[in-house]
């Protein structure tokens, strides 16, 4: 203890003596960018706040009193650069719960090897042709002794420990886990100001240059998840991100942690925003299951 | 005795010193240098394939759409392995039961050579039985 908080306080001494010294800014070295750094440094629009905006949307769920909605702006996509047409409410339980990176982990770690099957396999001495009938007799040859010779110490033997066969890795997380592993995934988007809401995903071009463009001048990121409910998109939409590496569409069911830390920004419609709300905190309040969720309740729809 | 130990001692120094004078400092070889012919190039991996950019789609399909579905249907691999875990003894056995009846000949018989085999090992030898 003592020792800490001297090797501390000699930290800070030597801190203060390095910025009285050198006169420059009293930042770390480690924080300080370099002054020909490439690229623009994104600019965060400030998140709004106050009574001037009108509030477009309100949370349909009731929100607990000790909480408040988190606000974002709500963006359109149909011209290259136009102003944020209001804000939007967004539910707490689902927007700004504590992040817990461990759960974050075991969901990406989850979705890479729950659907992983390893088909690799290799012949056991019993499965490796031939070596049925003892090579040389026991005794007298002067050779050492086998039983075969498709044995593990013979060349072109069978493989005594090797893998076998079609293996799979299985497993299923807990559903809370998985259904707080995109609530901390969707909280981590709108708190790195990755998060954007859109009204509509109607574009006036099928042009894949106008997306790009439009990504480029807001400052997006590099890749771009766009998410709406329906199945059906527009067509614009749709033959735009047709030869876009970067920038995918996928329905609302499609939604998971991989994809969200795969790609740098997320784009919600308005209506996937409230279903997602609504399939989301339906978890917090639900009973147990006492039969599987895919047979049919008399108060689920 | 001790200006003998001296002229010993001075005559182990002149010794040394003559053979440090008489190594090389530098290589005329060519083995010592980096051969950069030889270093191979790193595989250039493409992120962003329709693969794996769509990686993981769809495995939230229980939870956000209405329990019809569930993520081990979207499994894609041998049918005795769709949303099972085991070790070999029990995927052999659960591979007999569900495709035995239209296996090949040989790939039955060392199947059920390979599920007698494991049984015995598991329940009969070793410290777990």
């Amino acid at each position: 203890m003592f020792r800490a908080t001297v090797s501390i306080c000699g930290r800070t001494v030597v801190k203060r003596l390095i910025s009285s010294v050198s006169g420059e800014s009293a930042l770390p070295s480690n924080l300080r960018l370099p002054s020909n750094l490439i690229g623009v440094p994104r600019e965060k629009r400030p998140p709004p706040s106050g009574c001037e905006h009108p509030v477009l949307h309100r949370c349909e769920a009731d929100i607990p009193a000790h909480l408040a909605p988190s606000q974002t702006w709500l963006h359109s996509l149909g011209s290259h650069d136009s102003e944020p047409l209001g804000v939007v409410d967004l539910h707490p339980d689902v927007f700004s719960v504590p992040v817990r990176l461990d759960i974050l982990h075991a969901v990406e770690v989850w979705q890479r090897n729950f659907q992983r099957i390893s088909h690799a396999k290799v012949k056991s001495r019993a499965e490796v042709s031939g070596g049925g009938r003892k090579p040389w007799k026991q005794k007298g040859s002067g050779r050492a002794r086998h039983g075969s010779i498709r044995a593990p110490q013979w060349r072109g033997g069978g493989v005594s420990h090797g893998p076998r066969g079609p293996t799979s890795y299985y497993y299923m997380l807990p559903m809370k886990v998985r259904v707080q592993g995109l609530k901390i995934a969707l909280t981590s988007k709108l708190a790195q100001d990755y998060l954007h809401i859109v009204d509509t995903l109607d574009i006036p071009t099928p042009d894949p240059n106008y997306l790009l463009d439009l990504i480029k001048h807001r400052q997006w990121g590099d890749s771009v998840l766009i998410v709406d409910v329906n199945e059906e998109f527009s067509e614009n939409m749709l033959k735009a991100t047709d030869n876009l590496k970067t920038v995918n569409v996928i329905p609302a069911i499609g939604l998971n942690v991989h994809s969200m830390l795969k790609h740098e920004s997320l784009i919600l419609t308005l209506e996937t925003v409230k279903f997602l709300e609504k399939k989301l905190l339906w978890h917090d309040v639900r009973y147990t299951p006492l039969y599987p969720f895919k047979l049919p309740y008399s108060d689920l729809p | 005795m001790s200006v003998f130990g001296g002229l010993l001692r001075d005559a182990l120094t002149f010794c040394q010193s003559s053979m440090l004078m008489c190594t090389r400092h530098f290589s005329t070889g060519s083995c010592a240098r980096i051969r950069m012919h030889a270093i191979p190039k790193p595989k250039e991996v493409d992120r962003w394939t329709e693969k794996r950019s769509m990686f993981g789609v769809y495995d939230n399909i229980g939870i956000l759409g209405d329990f019809r579905a569930h993520p081990k249907d979207l499994i894609k691999g041998p049918v005795w392995l769709k949303g099972f875990q085991g070790n070999e003894l029990q995927r052999l056995i659960r591979k007999k039961q569900m495709v035995g009846d239209r296996m090949m000949t040989e790939d039955r018989h060392n199947l059920e050579k390979r599920i007698r085999f494991l049984y015995r090992r598991f329940n009969r030898y070793g410290k777990h039985r």
